[in-house]
């Protein structure tokens, strides 16, 4: 976060920018810090020092311009410097996975699944949503990013502080590792992921 | 090339270029294609059968993903924490 104060917002702003432009984001910064921390205490706690940060540093703020974005950068940095190593994370995951996907800088998108899109149709949020926590925390926050608050890749770069490319394959990756969970949930539905 | 079309639908079977289709399907899917893009998807869609499977797929989990993640209910003392909090640091 930039500490340079730009220019200053007199008390009236601040409370103006701090109730139109941030407040109206609790929600998903809620529920971003509570996927990133499955705690509801930390994930109160993430939420409050991203908005006290952000009422302090609002100077740094440029009124009218991506509030979202600005809140979610300073959630995430918050999350990584203070949340990180205290934070429950969920005990099953696989580094395996982690290793191979993440340290290559290519990716293959010649890769098909033979997960059927009935039966992905046919899951209950909570298959869903536990494939998705099941996700190393790198790519559980693109895909929370992209898919469940819409920002745009150019947003991501500048929320996670990554370049474009990076935002994409990550993506791709991710979405490729989610695709394996639901596949493992679809086959204990019964249904056939075989191709025919 | 006979066997590579599928008689019911004619799209072919197989994909001869799907790393970069598909590249291009999920970028489109993620809003980030221009227009141009979206006339190619429209052909690749009616004549491609990988490229046609791979599309809703990754479409079906976009959209599984957006409705069926249910947000989290923020803790109603959560906010008049923030607000009061704000006020101290006044």
């Amino acid at each position: 976060m930039s500490e340079v104060q730009r220019k200053k917002y007199s008390d009236k702003d601040k409370n103006s920018i701090f109730d139109q432009e941030f407040m109206p984001h609790i929600d998903s910064m809620y529920n971003f810090a509570y996927r990133l921390t499955f705690d509801e205490d930390d994930a109160k706690d993430l939420v409050q020092d991203t908005y006290l940060k952000a009422y302090r540093f609002i100077n740094s703020f440029e009124k009218g311009t991506n509030a979202k974005a600005w809140l979610f950068r300073i959630l995430k940095n918050s999350f990584i410097n203070e949340y990180r190593k205290k934070s429950k994370q969920p005990s099953k995951v696989d580094y395996q996975e982690v290793e191979t996907y993440y340290n290559s800088d290519n990716v293959d998108y010649n890769m098909t699944s033979d997960l059927r899109v009935d039966a992905v149709k046919d899951m209950l949020g909570d298959e869903i949503s536990n494939a998705l926590n099941s996700l190393a925390v790198d790519f559980r926050t693109v895909i929370i990013l992209c898919d469940l608050e819409g920002f745009t890749y150019e947003e991501m770069a500048k929320i996670l502080d990554i370049p474009i490319g990076t935002v994409r394959s990550r993506l791709h990756r991710a979405r490729n590792l989610l695709k394996e969970k639901l596949k493992a949930y679809a086959q204990n539905m019964g249904y056939d992921t075989e191709e025919e | 090339m006979e066997n590579n079309f599928d008689s019911s639908n004619q799209r072919k079977l197989n994909c001869s270029d799907a790393s970069k289709c598909f590249k291009l399907l999920e970028s489109i899917l993620d809003g980030q294609a221009d227009l141009e893009s979206k006339a190619v998807l429209d052909e690749k869609l009616a004549k491609c059968q990988p490229c046609f499977e791979h599309f809703h797929l990754e479409k079906v989990i976009r959209e599984v993903l957006k409705t069926k993640c249910t947000k989290q209910l923020v803790p109603v003392e959560l906010v008049d924490s923030i607000r009061q909090k704000i006020q101290d640091l006044k």
